[in-house]
């Protein structure tokens, strides 16, 4: 009997878990947090996004937050790239950006040699130019009120 | 024979032997009559969400030891979804730090042939 009860609540705290991960990570109720309340080191950071802060969901701000914290720990490099793609990277849709953390999930799931062969064969496809860079394909421009909270 | 016929074939013996009860027993017997429908309870649900064959919950006598083991899974969810609450939106930007700061430009990761060769090399 208590083997049950704990089968069942191990269930239900695994669909719990996941459904709390799923809905924080859009949760339109998240409160928005203006730009002069954002710790002066992650302000550095998120500089390319300044302009747009302010008109960004609270989800959305949240997430470039907890990624800005990483910024000190970054290589040059590092620094240099995520200050350079963080405006597209915003501008991108919800549904975007959810699109690209998958396959980029996905990737790292690859072992190290097959990640490196598709990065390769992109890099070459696309004429070797600067991927450090931003390559705007959507909106350089982000319309935050086509973007849906979902 | 059916059930009918073998009661109606049983009754004349059980109702000889009835009248051969003495009083002790008919008392005894009456007693355990009572006892047991005492003893009878409707099913119950454990913690609202297993139900428990009749009188099986009122016989079960758990230690403090076995209640709190009982409750455990209950406190190790809560206490889960609490450091999860906590370590989540780190957990969301540390993955948007990493894929902004890789070599590919994000814009690769919505892009339909290398979403086509990941696929591919997946499987």
């Amino acid at each position: 009997m208590a083997r049950q009860v704990a089968q069942l609540i191990a269930v239900l705290a695994a669909a719990l878990m996941l459904g709390s991960a799923v809905a924080r990570d859009r949760d339109p109720k998240t409160p928005q947090t203006p730009w002069h309340q954002v710790p002066r080191e992650q302000q550095r950071a998120l500089q390319p996004v300044a302009p747009e802060w302010d008109r960004m969901p609270g989800y959305q701000q949240q997430r470039l937050m907890g990624a800005a914290r990483k910024y000190p720990e970054m290589q040059p490099i590092q620094k240099e790239r995520f200050e350079a793609r963080l405006k597209d990277w915003a501008a991108m849709s919800p549904d975007q950006r959810r699109a690209a953390r998958e396959t980029f999930q996905g990737l790292r799931k690859l072992p190290p040699e097959k990640q490196h062969e598709l990065r390769e064969r992109w890099i070459q496809q696309h004429g070797g130019e600067d991927v450090g860079a931003p390559r705007s394909r959507g909106p350089s421009t982000p319309d935050y009120s086509r973007a849906p909270p979902r | 024979m059916n059930e009918k016929e073998f009661a109606s074939r049983l009754k004349p013996f059980l109702d000889r032997a009835a009248d051969q009860v003495g009083e002790v027993q008919a008392t005894k017997l009456k007693s355990a009559r009572l006892r047991a429908l005492d003893a009878y309870r409707e099913p119950v649900r454990l913690f609202g969400l297993v139900p428990v064959a009749a009188g099986t919950a009122h016989t079960i006598h758990y230690g403090v030891v076995q209640r709190a083991l009982l409750w455990l899974p209950i406190a190790a969810l809560l206490a889960t979804l609490a450091i999860q609450s906590m370590n989540d939106v780190d957990d969301l930007g540390d993955l948007d730090a990493q894929l902004l700061t890789q070599e590919l430009p994000p814009d690769a990761f919505i892009d339909q042939d290398f979403r086509s060769w990941l696929g591919k090399s997946h499987s």
